[in-house]
């Protein structure tokens, strides 16, 4: 049963990669069908030359022979060369992913945490005044657009009040080392940061406590309480163990969103990540790269689908039986 | 009037039935909303903007947004009295801006919601409904789109496109129905399995009837409910497409003012009159929606009635 | 299509030359400085990279055969120190400076130029080939190469293409040169170019091996961001000594602050307003633009007083007509060919070529009844297109012409605009030194026919008289009347052409004045400090509170030579203002808060970035505080457990 079940799953991830390559090569082909045009554009290049370009950028044959040439690379881990700095797709996202991950990765973590303790708080004294005051708090932050609330940050903590370097990833061209390193990275990190942070607490928070205030009227619950356990260890140890999984799931989630959630927040901040990359691919347009971006993402989803389905099969025995 | 009502309800047409049922189910939905203090301050606060919005023309006439006849403006103004929100780097009054821009994230806002509600609900209750392999493919297919990032698709889509309001409706609706198909479907499954679906069916009415009396009548208040709450979305996917310049370059939202204030400078100088009104209007609005869209969800969206928030 | 981004593209005779390794040995930190702009490289490899920022690394690493001076662009001494004429001035021989040599510590001789100049013209080198058509290099011994151009060619003597070493190129076949990294670092200019993270920065370290002065500063570092503001605060602090490609409206608070110094240099570069002309009938343009009174109506609607007030807040100039050249001297007075804003003439000239508003909407109807509207594109890379299209809009309408607006990244806009899909857009070009590519965009030649073979006329215009003085121009070698069939080529441009220049655009740098001086403009007082044509404000640096002589100390062994060329072939023009510089550094020392130049900047905002590290800091405590005890809080449980 089991087995049948994660079989099933993995089946469906990566039936969803097919789609998902499939639409990704369509998606940028439809949209633009011979960019060699436009790739060496005032370079006198004969007919000769530009053949050999579109054969080496897989751009010569018919839509599906394309198509082919594209898996089979694909296959082979090669994503293409960059139409703009013409490095492999793979190095220049390698390069931007880090960042990324750093930025988003801390921003989720923080929230996570700081939204599960305020939607704890609040959703076991429900209508309480931290409940409130917790619950206004979340939905203010919910309401903000991120890119808003990092415009304003930088106004004053980077620009009115200098405690913060106005953007980037380090100081630059810093040869610095080791924990120096470390601590200029977190410095430019922590404007971005707070700001992700802030933008992401009210979800965890509201998720929390409807969660928990589901649980609450559950009758082991009652059972506890019953038993005379103090409310402080019903809490702890019954309520919010159980009321955990939502959140835990919409984490797992939220992680797959990690690589695309920050476009606007990096261009703030001038934060060399994967949303910096995405931008700067459109506007090209590169092609190659727009294409490994995709796939970066939409792989991450997937994975992070996956991940929820087989935790929830592990966690939840009512899906499991299923 | 009321006599037509009277000598109907006493022929006790089922369509007279119907009517006097939804009135009623409205009398009870508005006692429930008054009851939640907090969504009539969001429903007020929205009525307002959307006074504002349709009434922008004599609130602050068209031309202060042009640059043109802002010749004579000072540029970068402080607010004071003839400039409530202080002018920006052309000499434009901002609160021209700021009454301009909530017609456009408004009407966007709303527009999108109601074009990702409708494809949502279609794929939703045609796969619910039918089930089988249409059921398996559509849903699919939701699978798929739900796990192409949303925001990335989004921006490739307006790049793609022309800068135009409809184009950005568009975007944000082809990139955001999925959600609302799958959590229709869920409701069309549980309607379905009621006795008077089945009994419906069996006494001979068309699929289309079944749909149109049992199904969508059942399924009407969940998507209602998601409607207020799939507005702030579309608001702010709007705005971060303005911001990133891929809006509609004649139409002053709050989003493209925010994107101007950046371009301009309005950071390093420290112009908070340029930058906070628009991100304050946004976050009012979003705000707002989400009192009311939680409070109708409390309404009609069954599973919340106990418990809730 | 791309010249229009070279902007400091030229093909510069850069002043100096260089490679890594020595300099560094004595100093625990290297002098560094850095340098803020908005742009990444397309890419460092000479056949590829066409962006102004891969010219300054060009200008940097490659020394050319003669260079130009700072303040006039005359031609100088580069690589050679000398030339001869013969042949009627089709012929030069040019000798090399002695003893030069890579950085890498391979000599570098006449097989080197004549090496480039000939590849680069057999395969057509993107950057190089306009300047090498007609060229033949030949190798007369290991000082001395002789060029000869099959045509007159004015340009000649000077040589200014960029010389790459042959031990590094000839074992790189043309098909693998375009995917070179170029990340090789021999270098014959001051610097070398050694790492580049794309989209973040790139550094350059000395060459001890160039032939020029030192200037004591070990390291360039060339920083992009994404957002001008962030650059601009990150001036202020310190955190970059010299930005380049600011907000216009960010000068006024850094004019006000004390260490920094801003520069609003012109170098030829301006906006203009294009309306399609559809030379030969391509493209889908509105009819009514082929009438030269319609245009003349367009051009008068416009007032470029309020777009240089307001959009260019009054730095750089208006534009009067195409300036073909980065020298402002070949720009001939116009008298009363400009066209004046003047809506009334405006209408007046509408009126007379049939366009009446006769439905009263306010928008004209051409004459045969149709709506007068145009279609305008707004660029989508440049801050300034969309308040430029505000008011070019809005004066149209003024004048009963209505708009429609599309925006375009600037891919789009060069395929509709040499397809000539489009009635009118604004954009810009710089041009190079030499008048004559900018000159040839617009001749019957360059408009785009056929797409495989893309042009650059994106006004569509052209006109066989404008052909014909080009031609004239193009081979006469007297300068003087070259100067005079330039000018009158530009006054018939003015008023038959579809283009209306709005502005000047001035490069708008800024830098700190307390940890470097000798910043030099080229051309002199005009133009830019940075970015610039042949970039020659590199070897004019000095570190504040250093001996020059110090530095000159620290070269020893074979470089005794390229001492020797300082004093002599430099004379000319970065010498001396280098030397100006020098004697007013210990005044200007004792102003400067860094007392030891190399941690100038580091002092400026030490005060800040504590401040923020602190709040860091403490931010970070009372996070992992508030998880630790929440996580703490959890274990109590588990032994709480009965």
């Amino acid at each position: 049963m089991r087995a049948r079940f994660v079989a099933g799953k993995v089946f469906g991830a990566f039936g969803t990669l097919v789609f998902v390559l499939v639409f990704n090569f369509f998606l940028f082909r439809v949209v633009n069908d011979d960019p060699t045009g436009k790739l060496f554009r005032g370079r006198n290049l004969s007919q000769d030359q530009l053949d050999r370009r579109r054969r080496e950028f897989n751009l010569d044959g018919s839509k599906f022979e394309q198509f082919i040439a594209y898996l089979k690379q694909t296959m082979r881990g090669n994503l293409g060369d960059s139409f703009l700095s013409r490095r492999p797709v793979t190095t220049e996202i390698r390069e931007a992913l880090w960042p990324t991950i750093a930025l988003v990765g801390t921003s989720t973590i923080l929230s996570m945490l700081i939204g599960i303790m305020l939607g704890i708080a609040a959703g076991w004294r429900r209508r309480s005044g931290t409940d409130v005051a917790a619950t206004s708090f979340s939905m203010f932050t919910y309401s903000v657009p991120d890119f808003w609330l990092g415009m304003v940050l930088l106004a004053f903590f980077a620009v009115k009040w200098p405690w913060f370097p106005t953007g980037g990833f380090e100081d630059a061209g810093s040869t610095a080392t080791g924990f120096s390193a470390l601590l200029d990275q977190a410095h430019h990190m922590a404007l971005p940061c707070i700001t992700l942070t802030l933008a992401y607490i009210g979800e965890y928070m509201i998720v929390m406590r409807s969660s928990l205030l589901d649980t609450v009227n559950e009758d082991f619950l009652q059972l506890a309480r019953a038993k005379g356990l103090r409310d402080v260890v019903v809490r702890r140890r019954h309520a919010v163990p159980n009321a955990l999984l939502p959140v835990v799931s919409l984490s797992a989630l939220n992680f797959g969103y990690v690589l695309s959630g920050a476009i606007a927040v990096e261009a703030i901040y001038s934060w060399p990540g994967i949303g910096q990359a995405t931008l700067e691919a459109i506007r090209g347009p590169d092609f190659p790269m727009l294409q490994g971006l995709f796939l970066l993402l939409s792989g991450s989803m997937i994975l992070a689908n996956l991940a929820v389905d087989l935790l929830y099969s592990l966690l939840d025995p009512r899906v499991r039986g299923r | 009037m009321s006599d037509v009502v009277k000598t109907q309800t006493t022929t006790f047409s089922p369509r007279s039935f119907r009517w006097q049922r939804r009135r009623a189910a409205t009398v009870d939905f508005w006692s429930r909303f008054r009851g939640d203090r907090l969504a009539l301050f969001g429903l007020a606060v929205l009525l307002t903007f959307i006074v504002m919005a349709i009434g922008a023309p004599w609130i602050s006439p068209k031309e202060g947004l042009s640059a043109v006849d802002s010749i004579d403006n000072p540029t970068w103004a402080t607010p004071r009295f003839d400039y409530p929100f202080g002018t920006d780097n052309l000499g434009r009054s901002v609160a021209a801006q700021f009454v301009w821009g909530s017609r456009v994230s408004l009407w966007v806002g709303l527009s999108a919601t109601v074009l990702t509600i409708a494809i949502g609900s279609a794929v939703g209750v045609t796969a619910g409904f039918f089930g089988r392999w249409t059921d398996a493919t559509l849903m699919r297919l939701t699978d798929w789109f739900l796990v192409i990032p949303f925001l990335p698709l989004a921006i490739v889509l307006a790049s793609v496109l022309d800068r135009s309001l409809r184009n950005v409706v568009l975007v944000i609706a082809i990139t955001s129905w999925p959600g609302t198909a799958r959590l229709v479907r869920a409701q069309v499954l549980t309607v379905k399995q009621r006795l008077f679906v089945d009994r419906a069916r069996a006494l001979g009415a068309s699929r289309f009837h079944v749909i149109r009396r049992h199904i969508l009548p059942n399924v009407a208040p969940l998507i209602l409910a998601n409607v207020t709450l799939a507005v702030p979305i579309s608001i702010l996917t709007e705005t971060t497409l303005a911001f990133l310049g891929l809006g509609d370059p004649k139409r002053p939202s709050w989003g493209k003012t925010l994107e101007e204030a950046f371009n301009a400078g309005a950071i390093s100088r420290n112009a908070w009159w340029y930058y906070l009104p628009a991100g304050a209007g946004i976050v009012i609005v979003v705000l707002a929606f989400t009192l009311v869209g939680r409070a109708v969800e409390e309404i009609l969206d069954p599973r919340l009635r106990e418990g809730g928030l | 299509m791309l010249r229009r981004l070279f902007g400091a593209g030229v093909i510069a005779g850069v002043v100096l030359v260089g490679v890594s390794a020595p300099s560094a040995v004595a100093q625990d930190d290297p002098v560094t400085m850095t340098i803020g702009l908005m742009q990444d490289m397309s890419s460092p490899n000479v056949t590829v990279g066409y962006l102004v920022p891969e010219f300054e690394v060009w200008n940097l690493q490659y020394a050319t055969l003669t260079s130009k001076a700072a303040d006039d662009f005359s031609t100088i001494p580069g690589l050679a120190e000398s030339w001869v004429e013969s042949n009627g001035g089709l012929t030069y021989a040019y000798t090399l400076r002695e003893g030069l040599l890579w950085s890498d510590g391979t000599p570098l001789t006449a097989d080197d130029i004549a090496y480039t100049i000939n590849r680069s013209r057999d395969e057509e080198w993107y950057n190089h080939f306009s300047t090498v058509e007609n060229l033949d290099a030949v190798v007369i011994d290991d000082r001395t190469v002789e060029i000869t151009s099959s045509v007159p060619d004015p340009k000649l003597p000077t040589m200014d293409v960029y010389i790459v070493p042959k031990h590094i190129y000839e074992p790189i076949s043309f098909d693998d040169l375009e995917s070179y990294e170029a990340l090789d670092g021999v270098s014959s200019g001051p610097y070398s170019l050694t790492e580049w993270r794309s989209g973040q920065d790139w550094t350059m370290v000395k060459n001890p091996l160039y032939f020029g002065r030192d200037n004591g500063i070990d390291r360039l570092v060339f920083r992009v961001f994404s957002n001008a503001d962030a650059m601009v605060a990150a001036l202020q602090r310190g955190e970059i000594d010299a930005a380049h490609n600011f907000n216009a409206s960010s000068v006024e608070q850094l004019e006000n602050d004390s260490n920094i110094t801003v520069v609003a240099g012109l170098q030829g570069g301006f906006t203009e307003l294009a309306l399609n002309g559809m030379a030969g009938g391509i493209g889908d343009g509105n009819p009514a633009l082929q009438n030269i009174d319609v245009r003349h109506a367009i051009f008068h609607a416009i007032d470029r007083n309020v777009l240089f007030d307001r959009v260019a807040l009054g730095l750089g100039s208006i534009g009067t007509t195409l300036s073909p050249s980065a020298d402002p001297t070949w720009i001939p007075d116009l008298g009363d060919g400009a066209f004046a804003y003047d809506p009334a003439r405006s209408a007046e000239l509408l009126e007379g070529a049939g366009y009446i508003d006769s439905d009263g909407d306010g928008i004209r109807e051409t004459p045969d009844g149709e709506p007068f509207v145009l279609r305008y594109i707004i660029r989508s890379e440049s801050t300034d297109a969309a308040p430029i299209a505000e008011f070019i809009t809005g004066w149209l309408e003024a004048v009963g012409i209505g708009t429609e607006t599309t925006v375009m990244d600037d891919t789009q806009l060069y395929d509709v605009s040499v397809a000539g899909e489009y009635d009118m857009f604004a954009w810009g070009w710089t041009p190079y030194v030499d008048p004559d590519p900018m000159l040839s965009y617009f001749t019957c030649d360059q408009v785009t026919y056929d797409a495989d073979e893309a042009g650059y006329n994106d006004a569509n215009w052209c006109d066989p008289a404008y052909d014909e003085l080009y031609l004239q121009q193009k081979v006469e070698l007297d300068p003087v009347k070259r100067r005079e069939i330039v000018a009158e080529m530009l006054r018939f441009f003015n008023t038959n052409s579809t283009y209306l220049v709005l502005l000047q655009d001035p490069d708008l740098q800024a830098y700190r004045t307390d940890r470097f001086e000798g910043w030099l403009q080229q051309p002199a007082e005009t133009g830019p400090v940075l970015f610039t044509n042949s970039s020659p404000t590199y070897e004019s640096l000095t570190v504040i509170g250093t001996e020059p002589t110090l530095i000159s100390e620290d070269t020893t062994e074979g470089t005794t030579a390229a001492g020797d060329d300082t004093a002599t072939g430099d004379t000319a023009a970065p010498g001396d203002t280098a030397a100006t510089g020098d004697t007013a550094a210990p005044g200007d020392a004792v102003i400067a808060p860094a007392p030891d130049g190399t941690d100038g900047s580091g002092d400026a905002d030490d005060g800040g970035s504590n401040t923020g590290l602190i709040v860091g800091i403490i931010a970070a405590v009372l996070v992992l505080g508030g998880g630790g005890f929440f996580l703490a809080k959890r274990r109590g449980s588990v032994d709480d457990r009965e």
